[in-house]
């Protein structure tokens, strides 16, 4: 990728081709925006899930349905791998600082599968209350500048 | 002229719930290497008792019957590892003549000097018990001639002393085997997934215990759903008894069961329901007319494989409810509609905490392991598949790419 933005209609169409079973609206009036939400099951249960994109801006996964179950006494958190707030977290799904993402990659081949990938390790933490997906855990927010 | 239909049956780690099953069922059954020593064991006993002057020239036939014959064997009730396995020794002519206790005690006396930790006379067998906890039935028997598929009549004599009801029964667990197995064909995309899947679960086991080599294993140790839903099936039987004494639905009637509801291509959760669902018509059935459940062998109708269970209308209603059970929960499941942690919780009920913790460990590695190796796939509805689940499965819309997750901790 050259990091070129691709635009929300680009995003949209992949969408579409992809991932039918997402809804699409737009996000704002400039049109720089969209949300996505549809109903998946990476594997045991069906989770409502909600992509919110605009443009140089992190997409940003949440889980509509059902609600997220914590383990407080886990080692890694009561919700791993997510941004705050604790009440309506947002799913973390790739380190900002490894440059895995940028703008000009499609939401429906990076976002949209690692979101199954959270879910499904979410449903085997929830089953075995360990982490097998990896990753890394920080202690700040990514800030939108931060981003490639 | 058209070829034969050959069944390919459903890879069962296509799919999650039918995954976590599988990784149930695997985890209960017998493991390669005892399945191994099964076979050998067989083959000293025998030698040990030809050996003998009582038993020379007298065995005729000595094969296995109950689940070893159908591929059905998994731990016993109350346990998670120990396995109770079953041989008939069809005797010749010296044997005839004699009482069922006189021949029961005759083959302990020959078996009484044998290396195992423990030779126990019972009343229809003589139990050898290995120091690996294995347990092997040795049932004499003595062929009807004149009738089909080796039916024979077995010992019953309960000891120590001769008493009236001492006697011989009559059985065909040979010809049953063979129902079972003509109802039951390879299903070959299923028995090599189950296969590949076994083998790879006994190498992991025997790295961390370091013990005895596994052996080259070739044969299918699960040749169709419906046995590996059979497994299931007498898994969550013997959990529902574990703290019962008496005595609780047979395995035999759980197999014919088994063999009536088999049809090809189906997955294991739906077989698991397709088999329990036909169990509780047949109790509906008989309780609703105040009858016991009735089931006799196909092979031979003088072998009732219910005469010992049920004692009572209550019982078989009880089995039924349990049934019930299972079938709301499995089908709560395929719905999607549970929870993880409460799809745990129901699945240590049903199938034992210890074998489900593994059976989620295991897949949890095995998730965890493809997303961070980024070779795994998605269904249109976003089902993960990994690479050994995505052989000639279901049709896939994405395919991987590597991701770290990242966050804090909340």
């Amino acid at each position: 990728m050259d990091g070129s933005p691709l635009p929300i209609t680009a995003q949209r169409d992949r969408m579409t081709r992809l991932w039918p079973n997402f809804r699409f609206g737009h996000l704002g009036r400039s049109g720089e925006g969209g949300r996505w939400v549809g109903e998946v099951r990476p594997q045991f249960t069906r989770f409502l899930i909600e992509l919110k994109y605009t443009l140089f801006n992190m997409p940003q996964v949440r889980v509509l349905r059902p609600a997220l179950v914590r383990l407080p006494a886990n080692s890694e958190g009561a919700l791993p791998h997510v941004y705050p707030p604790a009440d309506d977290p947002v799913l973390c799904l790739f380190d900002p600082n490894a440059k895995e993402w940028d703008a000009g990659m499609y939401l429906a081949e990076t976002t949209i599968p690692w979101s199954f990938d959270w879910l499904a390790c979410y449903e085997l933490w929830l089953m075995t209350g360990r982490w097998t997906g990896g990753g890394r855990h920080g202690s700040l927010i990514p800030s939108v500048e931060s981003l490639p | 002229m058209n070829a034969p239909f050959q069944p390919q049956g459903l890879n069962p780690f296509d799919n999650a719930i039918d995954r976590i099953l599988a990784e149930i069922a695997l985890s209960v059954q017998l493991p390669p290497s005892l399945h191994s020593k099964a076979d050998g064991r067989y083959g000293a006993v025998r030698a040990h008792l030809e050996a003998s002057t009582a038993f020379a020239g007298q065995i005729e036939h000595f094969y296995p019957q109950g689940s070893m014959a159908i591929d059905a064997t998994i731990s016993n009730r109350g346990t998670d590892d120990e396995y109770d396995l079953d041989i008939v020794s069809q005797l010749g002519g010296r044997f005839r003549g004699m009482a069922p206790l006189a021949i029961l005690i005759e083959l302990e006396r020959e078996l009484a000097d044998y290396p195992v930790g423990k030779v126990l006379r019972q009343t229809r067998c003589v139990t050898l018990c290995y120091a690996d906890r294995m347990h092997l039935d040795i049932t004499p028997a003595l062929r009807v001639y004149g009738s089909s598929d080796r039916e024979s009549l077995i010992t019953h004599g309960k000891g120590p002393q001769p008493r009236t009801d001492d006697r011989f029964v009559d059985m065909n667990a040979y010809g049953f085997a063979e129902w079972y197995r003509q109802r039951t064909p390879l299903e070959i995309r299923f028995a090599k997934a189950i296969r590949d899947h076994w083998l790879g679960l006994d190498n992991a086991l025997r790295a961390e215990a370091e013990v005895d080599d596994v052996p080259d294993q070739t044969a299918f140790p699960v040749k169709n759903t419906a046995t590996l839903a059979l497994q299931l099936l007498k898994r969550f039987r013997n959990i529902c008894y574990a703290d019962y004494e008496g005595r609780m639905p047979p395995s035999v009637m759980l197999s014919y069961f088994a063999g009536m509801a088999a049809t090809p291509n189906m997955s294991l959760s739906d077989m698991l329901i397709r088999q329990a669902r036909w169990i509780v018509r047949a109790i509906d059935d008989a309780s609703l007319y105040g009858r016991l459940l009735h089931v006799a062998n196909p092979a031979c109708a003088d072998d009732v494989f219910t005469d010992r269970w049920p004692a009572d209308r209550q019982q078989q209603d009880d089995f039924a409810q349990h049934l019930r059970r299972l079938i709301n929960g499995l089908e709560a499941a395929k719905r999607g509609e549970m929870m993880p942690d409460r799809l745990m919780e129901w699945l240590r009920a049903a199938f034992g905490g210890r074998v489900v913790t593994k059976a989620a460990e295991h897949m949890a590695q095995a998730v965890g392991r493809s997303v961070q190796d980024a070779n795994q796939s998605y269904t249109r509805r976003g089902g993960l598949l990994i690479p050994a689940a995505s052989v000639a499965a279901a049709p896939t819309v994405a395919q991987a790419r590597p991701h770290t997750f990242y966050g804090i901790k909340i």
